[in-house]
């Protein structure tokens, strides 16, 4: 035992859904290889039960083998990655894994090089709010809310800084359907301003660290129960 | 025990409420003591921030302070230093080079570590990217200056690694409010542990971030100690025992 060491100060916390996990790896940068198996492994090493996993491949690459590698997987919720260079293609892939069943679909807008203001996102918002399917999305939440609002959409952002905490929380007032990842929301006090109830936990395993978000959401000043709710509770609401 | 390096006491500009340091949360991730900075001396005002820091400082025993530096400001930086390093709760001097508009390679911030160096005292310098490659240069053209790269360098922590390696007197701190997977390990790795420091940017950013990101590299007890206090005990010349 060191002076880092962490284990006491999780305690019994277990994540019982995870929100924001990757396979595949990235061919721009150094990082994890992303193979399903380690994956796995670094989300149990971290009392973390399920993920929402989603395929880099899919995102960078290729929609369909990309997304039918994840839904081969066992003992995870599938989530369906998009392609907002590709809005037509997209939508037809949506359209194809809701009919599997599949609940919610991820978008890249950084990794594809994408701005909210693109045509693409919009189109993809509305289809997606149409088929009920939850969007997870990446992108800075002061830019991408705007594709979302006034669809009824229920969307999760998985990017929220801190820094714009503010602006997530006067556009989350007016939309119900907008949830934010914990993952990046580590000042003293985030967790304990946004309701509960729109809290997910979201570790980008394995390419961040999920004992950071872990660690900040044990030491949180919420409730037990919206601890419970915000380790997968919520997420297995909107995600099944 | 643990000693932060780089934790903040004041107000931030941000949708936040944490003006007051929490010795609760110090206590709960084993944090004794911590080395702040004043916000207001950082984001806006050096010498009025410094006056505040200083008042406060006389109300607490956990705490030491850093004589923060605005670059644009070295007349008023000079009358600041003098005033309350030999006071002794002031134990070094905080540059921010964004907030000042001072990057590391800037004319006015080479005459602030100059002057930094003057006296004897480590400068915590912030660093992003590559900049932390340019603190390097810095610090070995400036005689007898020791300076701690504050947020290693954050996405930069590769070039931290080559920096700290390139120069003895340049140490490194790892807060950052993201946590990419094994960056503490990589840096651990491929620096002298004797150059590793612990901050957490608190009270910006909660202590679980940079404790989290730490508990994750799984570092021998020996390298864990050094980074949680014996480096700072020895660089700032506290007079600490775990």
């Amino acid at each position: 035992m060191t002076a880092f060491d962490a284990r006491g100060l999780i305690g019994e916390l277990t994540v019982t859904l995870d929100v924001d996990v990757l396979v595949g790896a990235y061919a721009d940068r150094d990082g994890p290889p992303g193979d399903p198996s380690s994956v796995l492994a670094v989300l149990g090493e971290n009392r973390i039960g399920v993920g929402a996993v989603a395929s880099l491949r899919a995102a960078l690459f290729d929609l369909r083998s990309g997304n039918d590698e994840v839904l081969a997987l066992p003992g995870v919720v599938p989530v369906g990655a998009l392609d907002l260079r590709d809005p037509i293609g997209s939508v037809r892939e949506m359209e194809r894994l809701a009919a599997r069943g599949v609940r919610a679909v991820r978008l890249f807008p950084d990794e594809q090089g994408v701005e909210a203001g693109f045509p693409s996102v919009r189109h993809v918002a509305r289809r997606a709010a149409a088929l009920g399917l939850v969007v997870l999305t990446g992108g800075d939440v002061r830019r991408f809310w705007q594709p979302f609002s006034g669809l009824e959409a229920k969307v999760v952002f998985l990017d929220t800084h801190f820094y714009h905490l503010g602006d997530f929380l006067v556009v989350a007032a007016d939309e119900p359907g907008f949830h934010t990842s914990t993952r990046l929301l580590n000042s003293p006090d985030a967790l304990e301003t946004v309701p509960a109830d729109r809290l997910l936990y979201g570790s980008r395993t394995p390419h961040y660290e999920p004992l950071v978000p872990l660690l900040r959401l044990a030491t949180s000043g919420l409730k037990p129960e919206e601890i419970t709710a915000v380790a997968g509770g919520n997420a297995r609401r909107l995600l099944g | 025990m643990i000693v932060d390096v780089h934790a903040h006491w004041g107000p931030w500009f941000f949708t936040m409420d944490v003006a007051e340091l929490n010795l609760a949360t110090m206590d709960r991730y084993g944090i004794g003591v911590s080395i702040v900075s004043a916000t207001e001396a950082v984001i806006y005002d050096a010498s009025a921030g410094n006056r505040a820091l200083d008042g406060w400082l006389a109300t607490t025993e956990r705490h030491y302070g850093y004589v923060t530096v605005n670059p644009r400001r070295l007349a008023e930086a000079e009358r600041d230093l003098d005033e309350y390093l030999p006071k002794g709760r002031f134990v070094g001097v905080k540059i921010h080079t964004d907030y000042t508009g001072s990057p590391v390679t800037s004319p006015q911030l080479r005459e602030a570590l100059a002057l930094v160096a003057s006296r004897g005292v480590p400068a915590l310098v912030h660093t992003w990217g590559a900049s932390v490659l340019d603190l390097a240069q810095a610090v070995m053209d400036t005689p007898g200056l020791r300076a701690i790269a504050g947020h290693m360098g954050a996405d930069g922590h590769r070039y931290a690694v080559e920096a700290a390696r390139s120069c003895d007197r340049l140490w490194l701190e790892p807060c950052y409010s993201h946590a990419p997977a094994g960056r503490i390990a990589q840096v651990v790795a491929g620096v002298d542990p004797e150059r590793l420091l612990f901050g957490t940017d608190s009270t910006l950013i909660d202590p679980a971030s940079a404790f989290g990101a730490v508990a994750a590299a799984g570092l021998s007890p020996g390298v864990a100690e050094l980074i949680a206090w014996r480096n700072a005990v020895q660089l700032f010349g506290l007079d600490i025992t775990a």
